[in-house]
């Protein structure tokens, strides 16, 4: 007989073939066969999380850094509930990420076991793909689909519930196993097929003669630039025609700020000549986004002189939020190649000086010296840009994504659709792994960061020299701005105290700065960097700083407001 | 227009597959009037029939949706005109000595089969389109039903192209 390898085992063994260096995770009683195997792997390293939520961003941080799929590992029950919020972070934002979860041993599921939950069925609506797997002899191929369907495709979170038998079971294991998806000799029952429409390359010559009619034509580049690696073709395809290029939040660092066709962000929080720009353009041309409602506000008066050209990945995309006048169903960088064999140079000269009559220097409206505009700018003086950006979620994550100025492809990372707060410091220790030899920065306010603050912990156990800045205004701030404009000043629920995070910090053995005044940021942010470790940088903001413009919701990108709109009754 | 569209789909027989499609209609609220499956002449291959009233580009993009689900190896949808379409129903009927006639009058005129009798009950079984079932239905109202069992609806595209349907959804992109 030959030799046979427990379950656990084969899952290691797996994890080896698919190029596996780091998983996240946390052990409990369902899962420990696994762990138990694990030290057989010194390839393997395991980061030892303070909850498993932040083995989930931590996974996911690692995917969106290397374009592979990020590991988390938990155990039945409470473990694998606690990855939820994770991976329908992963799920919203298209991340291949991998969770393997322990699961009661099969003569005791569906009995409500100790730590029994149905996490197939708790998962399904936020996994790409879940599966429970049966018996060994079907777990090496299930794991090599899950990377396989993860990465694949439109990228995102597969579980794989194991149970803790399973993983006890014996069996043969081969490394030759199947090929992902051709068990059956017919191609995967997932990701896209690449069959074209008959009429792919009518469509190609269509988007090039609606690309040289087109007076107003823009580009907005979302996620997909980045998850196809299109970011080349991107530029050579807008340089080619001219087209100013808008990237959304998640787009950001698909396309060089410094570049002179870049326009900036737009939707909710964009800048007014980005929307306005959008309000008289004439063609759109949408390369790998969903036209999410924070990029289109009413979706009924958007664009509404454009006709939109949909380069998009999934085809069930297309059409789904926006009207579309031409569909392009594929990958973003070949789309763009083929458009550039087709499309004739032009410069869109008149049209960017329009857009540049749109443009006007907007007073910020910030009390003190110590604003979120200086701090970014000492930031980006102070790395030089060589750096990852991972933000959290709410107003400092607004203006992470506008004051900063990106110039390197892929640096920075944020919760886009879920808006999970408490994912920065987490998804930063991913994306330390992902890039070891450059600073990480995750970037949170008061609320996020309390949220998943704990990892402060893993960071020490485990050297993680994640560099932390707090934007700390005493509010979960964008909530507090909602209530101001639009709930008649009730501040309900949102002044948030915190501890003294320097102290924190020093309680976990890192250092820590508290910045109050704007003449101490550039010192106190090389020290942060110059210090070898996690360091913890807190920057005391004015406590009531609005993100503007903004469009209140349900309006339209016509009616930004651009200060404190007239008190309204609620 | 909104009108019956059809959304056929051939997808893996596993329990699993068919909670992800529920569970994906579900999520966009849809007006589904009729949710049937069942084996093809595949082993290992399933047919799930979904009638929705809504227009054909909501079905259509219905079906690129579904095309997304792991474990479904296709979906399209189709207009009533493109298909054929049919139901089973089962009646459980009571019928006093006095209106027995009526109701073999009855099962005669939508050619339904008695296919159960017992002292107090009787069940009749007919096919046909969702109209026809309907239609014998209302038939059978001045009787007392005691009990109906529908199938769901059934449909194949008329196409010899596709196994599920008419067309792959790339074609339909707009």
């Amino acid at each position: 007989m030959p030799d046979t390898l427990t379950g656990a085992q084969i899952i290691c063994r797996v994890m080896q073939e698919q190029g596996v260096d780091v998983l996240f995770g946390y052990p409990g009683g369902a899962i420990m066969p696994f762990y138990h195997a694990l030290p057989e792997h010194p390839r393997l390293r395991h980061i030892l999380v303070r909850h498993e939520q932040a083995a989930a961003h931590a996974a996911d941080g690692y995917a969106r850094a290397t374009g592979r799929p990020g590991v988390c590992v938990a155990t039945s029950g409470p473990g694998a509930t606690n990855l939820v919020t994770g991976l329908a972070t992963a799920y919203m934002d298209n991340s291949p990420v991998v969770a393997i979860t322990g699961q009661v041993s099969r003569p005791m599921i569906g009995r409500d076991a100790f730590q029994e939950t149905d996490v197939i069925g708790v998962t399904q609506p936020i996994t790409k793909h879940n599966v429970l797997v049966r018996d060994v002899e079907e777990l090496a191929d299930t794991l090599r689909d899950a990377f396989a369907i993860a990465a694949s495709g439109r990228p995102g979170p597969v579980l794989v519930d194991v149970p803790k038998d399973v993983q006890n079971q014996r069996a043969e294991y081969r490394a030759d196993g199947h090929m992902a998806g051709s068990s059956d000799g017919r191609p995967g029952t997932w990701g896209h097929p690449s069959i074209r429409p008959s009429d792919h390359q009518r469509r190609i010559h269509q988007a090039a003669r609606l690309i040289a009619e087109a007076q107003r034509p823009l580009i907005m580049a979302g996620h997909g630039v980045l998850l196809a690696h299109a970011t080349d073709e991107l530029r050579c395809f807008a340089e080619r025609t001219g087209i100013p290029v808008i990237t959304t939040l998640l787009g950001i660092s698909g396309f060089s700020e410094q570049h002179a066709l870049h326009l900036g962000m737009p939707g909710m929080h964009g800048e007014v000549h980005v929307n306005r720009a959008i309000q008289h353009a004439d063609l759109i041309i949408g390369v790998g986004l969903r036209f999410d409602d924070r990029v289109t506000g009413n979706t009924a008066q958007f664009a509404p002189r454009a006709k939109i050209i949909h380069l998009e990945l999934d085809p069930a995309e297309i059409g789904k939020n926006v009207p579309t006048e031409l569909g392009l169903a594929g990958d973003a960088r070949d789309l763009l190649r083929q458009l550039l064999g087709v499309v004739r140079p032009r410069d869109c000269y008149a049209w960017r000086a329009e857009i540049t009559g749109f443009m006007r220097t907007r007073e910020e409206q910030y009390r003190g010296d110590l604003s979120p505009q200086s701090i970014l700018t000492a930031l980006h003086r102070a790395t030089g840009g060589h750096c990852t950006i991972v933000s959290d979620v709410g107003q400092h994550q607004m203006w992470v994504a506008k004051l900063y100025p990106y110039r390197r492809v892929n640096t920075h990372i944020t919760s886009g659709g879920l808006g999970a707060m408490g994912f920065a410091v987490p998804a930063a220790m991913g994306v330390h792994f992902a890039r070891p030899d450059e600073p990480v920065w995750a970037i949170s306010g008061d609320g996020g960061f309390q949220m998943n603050m704990q990892e402060m912990a893993t960071m020490v156990q485990e050297k993680i020299p994640v560099k932390m800045a707090i934007f700390n205004n005493g509010y979960l701030g964008m909530v507090r701005q909602w209530q101001q404009f639009f709930h008649g000043r009730r501040y309900s629920a949102t002044p948030i105290w915190s501890p003294d995070y320097v102290k924190l910090a020093a309680a976990y053995g890192i250092q820590g700065w508290r910045v109050e005044d704007a003449s101490d940021t550039d010192a106190v942010l090389e020290a942060a960097l110059g210090t070898d470790g996690p360091t913890l940088v807190e920057f005391m903001i004015e406590q009531e700083a609005n993100v503007f413009p903004m469009i209140p919701p349900g309006a339209s990108l016509s009616e930004p407001i651009e200060g404190e709109p007239a008190p309204v009754g609620v | 227009m909104t009108a019956a569209q059809t959304v056929a789909v051939l997808l893996d027989e596993e329990l699993l597959t068919l909670t992800r499609i529920a569970g994906m209609l579900r999520r966009r609220n849809l007006p589904i009037s009729s949710f049937a499956v069942g084996p093809t002449g595949t082993p290992g291959c399933s047919r799930l029939i979904i009638m929705l009233q809504t227009d054909a580009d909501a079905a259509d993009r219905v079906a690129r949706q579904l095309r997304n689900v792991i474990g479904v190896r296709e979906a399209a949808a189709f207009a009533a005109r493109d298909g054929v379409a049919r139901e089973l129903v089962l009646v459980k009927v009571r019928a006093s000595q006095d209106h027995y006639g009526d109701l073999l009058d009855v099962a005669l005129l939508y050619k339904a089969a008695i296919i159960d009798e017992t002292a107090d009950a009787t069940i009749l079984e007919v096919s046909g389109s969702e109209a026809f079932v309907l239609s014998f239905l209302r038939a059978l109202d001045r009787f007392e039903v005691l009990d109906i069992a529908r199938s769901g609806v059934v449909a194949l595209g008329r196409s010899a192209l596709g196994a599920a349907a008419v067309s792959l959804s790339p074609e339909t992109v707009p």
